[in-house]
């Protein structure tokens, strides 16, 4: 069968591309999808974890429960998104500072 | 639940006379594969729209290492929800906001080769780490099946699964409450 690293292998590899993306897109649209990628590699880890540990559900469990707050929070920033578009007429992250002088 | 989808998939590979793990372990590799492409992709495309596409196709493949897993209910919660729901709002909030698609706009800023040298060193700390430690082999047959699942969700952890309905209700009021026009 396949080994337990090669999943968590495949998880550090999502985490990292989805780090770079967060880090390097101008755009708030991109590093929301980036995060999105970050939050499946948590996934993968806890899925991976409750298969390999044994005879549990609580991985799964909160794998549910992160689906679900995904859900909740590319909501919320897609329409903050949304909002700063219409009020600023952008969504490059370095112009959005007018909290800062 | 121990026949999961892949142990029944591999039975059938099986009946064909085909050396059945040689057939899942490359299956997992091509899709493991395709995934980190995918995600390349999402974060390294210019067009912003084609990154909604593949981060589409990306979660599409991360479904399908879950069904190696054994987690075949999160598989299809992870179809219904990141890639019918999550990818659509992506694409919609695109749509809304106009002309970010032009190739011609900058979509990465000045710290690429500062992130990519972060984040390759995270990674390489990663693997260093998952090579180095000593883990168990897999315990077979202790995958739990949707039944488990449900009923964990309605004992265990019966607090968190309602404080998760607050949290959608909270992010369904506070996204129209932001989104609203105000006159």
């Amino acid at each position: 069968m396949i080994p337990q690293s090669h999943f968590l292998i495949l998880g550090a590899v999502l985490f990292a591309m989805g780090l770079y993306g967060a880090l390097t897109r101008r755009t708030a649209i991109g590093i929301l999808m980036s995060i999105e990628l970050i939050l499946n590699a948590a996934n993968i880890n806890l899925i991976t974890f409750n298969k390999f540990i044994g005879n549990e559900t609580l991985g799964q469990v909160f794998a549910l429960f992160v689906i679900a707050i995904a859900a909740a929070s590319a909501v919320i920033g897609l329409v903050l998104v949304i909002a700063v578009y219409r009020n600023m007429k952008t969504i490059f992250t370095e112009k959005m500072n007018i909290l800062k002088w | 639940m121990m026949n999961g989808l892949i142990r029944q998939l591999s039975d059938i590979v099986n009946n064909y006379g085909l050396p059945q793990d040689l057939v899942v372990q490359a299956s997992f590799y091509v899709i493991a594969g395709l995934a980190c492409v995918f995600a390349f992709g999402v974060v390294a495309m210019r067009n912003i729209f084609h990154c909604a596409v593949s981060l589409a196709l990306c979660l599409f493949c991360v479904a399908g290492v879950y069904l190696f897993l054994d987690a075949e209910f999160l598989a299809i919660v992870q179809v219904l929800i990141y890639v019918g729901a999550i990818v659509t709002l992506f694409i919609f909030a695109i749509m809304l906001t106009a002309n970010i698609e032009d190739r011609s706009i900058r979509q990465a800023n000045r710290q690429v080769l500062v992130s990519a040298a972060v984040a390759a060193a995270i990674l390489s700390f990663f693997i260093f780490i998952i090579i180095g430690a000593p883990w168990k082999a897999a315990s077979a047959d202790s995958a739990p099946g949707l039944e488990d699942i449900g009923r964990a969700l309605m004992s265990a952890y019966a607090l968190p699964f309602e404080f998760i309905s607050l949290i959608l209700l909270a992010a369904l009021v506070g996204a129209i409450v932001i989104g609203k026009v105000k006159k």
